[in-house]
């Protein structure tokens, strides 16, 4: 009886459940299996041969371990400077003057761009010599900021990580005015009465219950800084001298351009560990605390 | 009156930033050959059509493929999405929050941990550089996304809804066609667009299932364009801009939905 209850429920969702199974975790195991021979050559199985690729990526590869820094730092400026900025666009677009709603549209407009669009527009910002950024501060007499920008070793990465504030304030932004949006008129009419200022009612009232949108907005962040791939191989393609390379645009170079297929699988499996420590373990802890 | 200046002054420097490279790019865009040598702030000195022209020409095909590949595969991730995401919504079963846990968690794991099984697959099925492959793989990949939005959305909906249609003896799919669907409009439209919006602008797939221009996505092409050396800044500028014109109109006119979509996403993470 609960068998035959159960039938109609199991056919709506086995498309989902099927496809995310396969494309998602057979895959995944697939890709460990990779990782662990020596398959370098299209038709051609490889060899077993254990965590040999691990060894040469963690031992021997200075690149890897470049591309595992570089990721780290873009993660680091990226989440830096975005949780802040979309705090403080939160917070005036709050204050709520006329013509708020316009501002919000713009400052959402870059989510709405592919990677790729703006990869490309922003590689035109940052030419040194005819970009747009350099261009505007010789207009304005202000030779002395330009910056050699995406073709310097020191700022490329910098770079990346500018466009990417560009492309996720908004967002940050978004989730943060709906969590000051939403907070008990209550508790603003009470801070109101005790004479507090403006600027003390959000620094010791409302930001401090933005928690949860903290949460979310770091959870996204994380999420797209660590398969930072697009933006980085139109903007910057890794250089100059890899020194803009991160674990997605190495593992493609390595796997597509280089054919080494079961080291780029060995990178892959690195990206999946940390998707793993930085995304999956904090999300599943906040699903079991939300049971509690 | 100063408080209120003060504010639109920061309202305004904090849009600069947003607003100042899509102008260098609009401005480009619309400039002659000869023009461009006044560089990309100087205010275009005409209106000049040709630069979209040629990228235009440079990259209609791919402007179809993608259209093709987003519009299926929206509308196939959608249904199946309001499908499943019915189900863990409003029917309990044994280890029914596993199973949408498992599912959900999808959407985390990064592209590249699945990236070369992927290719192969699609090699292997005879779906490398077609249509269906990307359709499939854009389906698969957003059926954690669509089934976390639809369960979401139809949480609004309520239980005892389902409980007298299952007493009246319609079963789950006739609760689904009668009562589901007709409420589900404006939860199709927002996670229509969100998955629109997404598959349209993604590159890594597109990049690595196909080869060629006759399935390749519009993202591989701009790219493409802005990597050759001798297609002219003008030219690069109105591309991008073609590509990004549907997504970003989407954006002004239903920025509702899409800001619906974006928080009904991320509230129940």
């Amino acid at each position: 009886m609960i068998v035959k209850k159960n039938i109609p429920n199991i056919i709506f969702i086995a498309p989902a459940v099927i496809l995310v199974v396969i494309f998602v975790y057979i895959f995944s195991g697939w890709n460990v299996w990779t990782s662990l021979t020596d398959w370098r050559i299209i038709g051609r199985m490889g060899k077993f041969i254990g965590v040999q690729n691990y060894i040469e990526l963690f031992t021997n590869d200075d690149t890897f371990r470049m591309c595992f820094f570089n990721t780290i730092k873009l993660m680091a400026i990226f989440i830096g400077l975005t949780i802040p900025l979309g705090i403080i666009c939160a917070i005036f677009l709050d204050l709520g003057v006329k013509g708020k709603g316009i501002f919000r549209t713009i400052y959402l407009i870059p989510l709405s761009f592919s990677f790729v669009a703006s990869a490309t527009m922003w590689s035109w910002m940052f030419m040194p010599d005819k970009g747009s950024i350099n261009t505007l501060l010789r207009m304005l007499n202000l030779h002395f900021l330009t910056q050699p920008w995406i073709t310097s070793t020191r700022q490329a990465i910098i770079c990346v990580a500018i466009v990417y504030i560009w492309q996720f304030s908004g967002f940050a932004t978004l989730i943060y005015y709906a969590g000051i949006s939403s907070v008990d008129p209550n508790i603003i009419d009470a801070v109101k009465v005790d004479g507090a200022t403006t600027f003390q009612k959000y620094s010791r009232v409302v930001i401090p219950l933005q928690k949860p949108a903290t949460l979310t907005v770091l959870l996204i962040l994380l999420m797209y800084s660590l398969r930072a791939f697009d933006l980085v191989w139109v903007l910057t393609g890794g250089g100059p001298a890899f020194s803009s390379e991160v674990l997605a645009t190495y593992m493609y170079r390595v796997t597509f351009n280089q054919n080494l297929f079961a080291y780029g699988a060995s990178i892959s499996f690195v990206m999946f560990i940390l998707s793993f420590i930085i995304i999956i373990i904090p999300v599943l802890i906040g699903t079991l605390k939300i049971r509690e | 009156m100063t408080r209120n200046a003060l504010i639109y002054l920061v309202l305004i420097a904090l849009a600069f930033f947003y607003i100042f490279p899509v102008y260098t790019l609009l401005n480009t865009s619309l400039k002659t050959d000869e023009d461009l040598k006044y560089g990309p702030v100087t205010p275009t000195h005409s209106i000049y059509f040709g630069a979209y022209i040629q990228a235009f020409n440079r990259i209609k095909k791919q402007l179809l493929n993608s259209a093709i590949i987003a519009v299926f595969a929206t509308i196939l991730s959608s249904v199946l999405g309001s499908m499943s995401g019915y189900i863990f919504s409003k029917f309990r079963f044994k280890g029914d929050k596993v199973i949408f846990l498992v599912l959900v968690l999808g959407f985390y794991i990064a592209p590249q941990s699945i990236l070369i099984p992927l290719v192969i697959f699609m090699g292997k099925i005879g779906f490398f550089n077609t249509y269906y492959g990307l359709i499939l793989t854009h389906v698969a990949y957003g059926m954690p996304i669509t089934t976390l939005l639809f369960r979401n959305y139809y949480e609004g909906i309520p239980q005892e809804l389902v409980d007298a249609s299952l007493v009246d003896g319609c079963g789950t799919f006739n609760t689904y066609l009668k009562i589901f669907l007709p409420l589900s409009l404006p939860g199709f439209a927002v996670v229509g667009i969100f998955q629109f919006t997404n598959i349209w602008n993604e590159f890594l797939f597109g990049l690595t299932l196909t080869r060629g221009v006759a399935y390749q996505p519009v993202t591989v092409a701009v790219a493409n364009l802005k990597g050759t050396t001798v297609v002219a800044w003008n030219t690069i500028c109105a591309g991008a801009t073609i590509a990004t014109i549907p997504v970003v109109l989407i954006y002004i006119f239903l920025l509702k939905m899409i800001i619906k979509g974006l928080l009904m996403g991320s509230v129940k993470g």
